[in-house]
């Protein structure tokens, strides 16, 4: 595996401890809780899911994928908003968001000349990477539903000379 | 003060008009766009004292944004929230005259020690 192995799980996990601290969970009281067991990841139902892909010296994808109660907790923190009127654009928006921010970061701790794009969020299925494999995943719970944040790495010329 | 808040992501706009009211820099005049163009543009029609953008948007990136504003001769106080950021970034703002780089996600008191030395 190339050079972005090198990002693991715990710089992952930093980038997410920055967030929730930030927006999620500003008191410290109801941090992600990482699960590490393969089964119990396996088992996480995730139907939303927001990417950002990244070209240039490394390609690949960061996508953070949730269910919908952790979407509108998370969007209500975002918009300082009450869980029961966040609607579909909220969950959309800050999910959006919340991709961009973890891929930005993810993109500084990649080799030098990298582009993060805009957005996109899906619900329904998972998003398929064809070319692609995952090289890092942080699973947790947070107020008891799952998020997953993978970064996916493309194959062929960039993907494998990063 | 007229201050522009230029990001593509509405939810951004809006943590960043929160998280302005909580370090403390409440009753400035908050007008917003959202890309790179309309930023531009307003920087010619609303003539902001200071502006907060961000890097990635449509039409025009932040940094595109302010090299062209500097190249028409405006020399509003400019500066980044981004998501991104590497050494590379951090040189072209710089270079382009940007007077602070601040990356998300960020807090109230990262906001204050960014901005009590511009908005007071």
């Amino acid at each position: 595996m190339s050079d972005v192995a090198a990002l693991r799980v715990e710089d992952l996990h930093e980038i997410v401890e920055q967030v929730w601290s930030s927006y999620l969970d500003p008191d410290g009281i109801e941090p992600l809780l990482p699960i590490f067991s393969e089964e119990d990841v396996a088992a996480l139902k995730t139907d939303m899911h927001a990417s950002v892909s990244i070209t240039g010296t490394w390609h690949g994808h960061v996508v953070v994928a949730c269910n919908e109660p952790a979407a509108k907790n998370c969007s209500a923190a975002f918009l300082a908003m009450e869980a029961d009127e966040v609607g579909e654009e909220d969950m959309m928006d800050v999910l959006g968001e919340l991709a961009n921010i973890v891929g930005g970061n993810v993109k500084s701790m990649l080799p030098p000349g990298c582009f993060v794009s805009l957005p996109t969020v899906v619900t329904g299925e998972a998003p398929h990477y064809p070319s692609a494999e995952p090289v890092c995943q942080l699973a947790g719970l947070w107020k008891e539903d799952p998020f997953v944040i993978t970064m996916w790495q493309s194959s062929g010329a960039a993907g494998e000379a990063a | 003060m007229k201050i522009l808040i230029a990001d593509d992501s509405r939810v951004m706009r809006q943590i960043v008009t929160r998280t302005l009211r909580q370090a403390g820099f409440d009753g400035h005049d908050l007008v917003e766009a959202q890309d790179g163009k309309q930023a531009f543009d307003m920087v010619q029609s609303e003539k902001p004292d200071l502006v907060i953008s961000d890097w990635n948007m449509p039409e025009m990136t932040g940094v595109e944004c302010l090299r062209q504003l500097r190249a028409n001769g405006n020399d509003v106080k400019f500066g980044f929230v981004t998501s991104e950021c590497t050494p590379e970034m951090m040189q072209q703002a710089e270079a382009a005259g940007a007077l602070f780089f601040i990356i998300k996600p960020f807090t109230a008191e990262r906001f204050d020690e960014v901005f009590s030395p511009i908005l007071g």
